[in-house]
């Protein structure tokens, strides 16, 4: 079990590699990001899929054992609303962070947006779909 | 004005960061998770409060034993009160086989408290240490520029207009939050620690989400 230090420690330090590595690959530039998503430049893509790769094979070599996770219903429908925002604001829910501290300052509208996104999801869940999304980690 | 990283050194880049963030917490991560847990903070909080006087897994099974022996009267000094009871002594004290003797054993799976989510502070710390992270890589390398708009890009793609492209942004970013926490993840979470485990579920949220973007992107660049 790692200690409650560990994992502020670790967290600072994936945040800050996190929004270095993101701000110089390109993703918070939006004609940057058009690019990759219209294939005329392939090499945020290939930052991406890259990315998977590597981590694929460290993964099956240190032998990181698999987190549960199961394709429920709000798996496709989320899936599709979150591919036509980030094509449309640019940002995925790390990207307006580095956006903003790039100085895009519209940026903060899609903060904002996120954060009514994600109280919407909270309280529709509750009352209507009553879904055990699970989570991507955490 | 200097260029973006190659692919390969921004490949590397994003896989040290998931790794290491696996290595470090033998958890995933997922900046989506991060800010539901920082919007909530207050119900995250009253569950980690609760969850704080259950930390201890030996202490709380001990109790539940205890409370469950005391119940059922098997403990020494709990049967009736002539001190007759129906069980044969040796069988007090000696642990008895349970069914969870068949489960696989601690080292083998996770114990329940390296699966209780992580403390809302370290989620704050990380949506924080991301923003300190895009700053200094965008004044390192020049890029920063406080600015009104999204550039050109934005501009050329979707609108010139300011009012539109306030209302535009806010409409992305309330389908990014609902559409994430909807899907269970993001592009760090499904799409870097998911696809990285190979799970299914993150296999095909990040083959929906990105067929998506590109699909909307084509649009955006060719229809609209």
């Amino acid at each position: 079990m790692r200690t409650r230090g560990t994992i502020l420690l670790a967290n600072i330090i994936t945040g800050l590699a996190l929004g270095f590595t993101v701000t110089n690959i390109g993703f918070g530039d939006y004609a940057e990001l058009n690019r990759m998503f219209t294939f005329q430049d392939l090499r945020m893509f290939f930052s991406f899929a890259g990315a998977v790769g590597i981590i694929v094979c460290v993964f099956a070599l240190l032998r990181v054992r698999r987190t549960p996770g199961r394709i429920h219903a709000g798996v496709i429908p989320g899936a599709v609303l979150f591919g036509t925002g980030w094509a449309i604001s640019g940002g995925c829910p790390a990207i307006p962070i580095v956006q903003v501290a790039s100085g895009y300052l519209p940026a903060l509208v899609t903060l904002v947006g996120v954060a009514v996104g994600i109280g919407l999801c909270r309280w529709a869940n509750a009352r209507y779909f009553h879904l055990d999304r699970g989570s991507c980690g955490l | 004005m200097s260029t973006y990283w190659p692919w390969w050194a921004g490949a590397a880049g994003l896989a040290l960061v998931t790794i290491t963030y696996t290595l470090l917490t033998d958890r995933s991560f997922g900046v989506s998770s991060a800010w539901d847990r920082v919007l909530h903070w207050r119900s995250e909080r009253r569950i980690e409060r609760m969850d704080e006087e259950f930390a201890d897994d030996r202490a709380l099974a001990d109790a539940l034993a205890a409370a469950t022996a005391e119940h059922f009267g098997t403990r020494p000094g709990s049967g009736s009160g002539s001190g007759v009871t129906t069980s044969p002594p040796v069988a007090y004290g000696k642990p008895q086989p349970l069914e969870s003797d068949s489960e696989p054993t601690p080292s083998e799976s996770p114990s329940a408290a390296s699966l209780r989510p992580v403390p809302l502070v370290t989620q704050a710390a990380l949506l924080v240490s991301i923003f300190l992270g895009g700053l200094i890589a965008a004044v390192a390398s020049g890029r920063f520029q406080l600015r009104f708009d999204m550039g050109p890009g934005f501009k050329d793609l979707v609108t010139a207009d300011p009012a539109a492209m306030i209302g535009l942004l806010f409409l992305g970013g309330v389908l990014v939050g609902f559409g994430t926490r909807l899907a269970g993840g993001c592009s760090s979470g499904h799409g870097l620690s998911g696809c990285g485990r190979l799970r299914p579920v993150s296999i095909v949220a990040t083959a929906v989400f990105f067929g998506t973007a590109v699909a909307v992107s084509f649009l955006l660049w060719k229809v609209i």
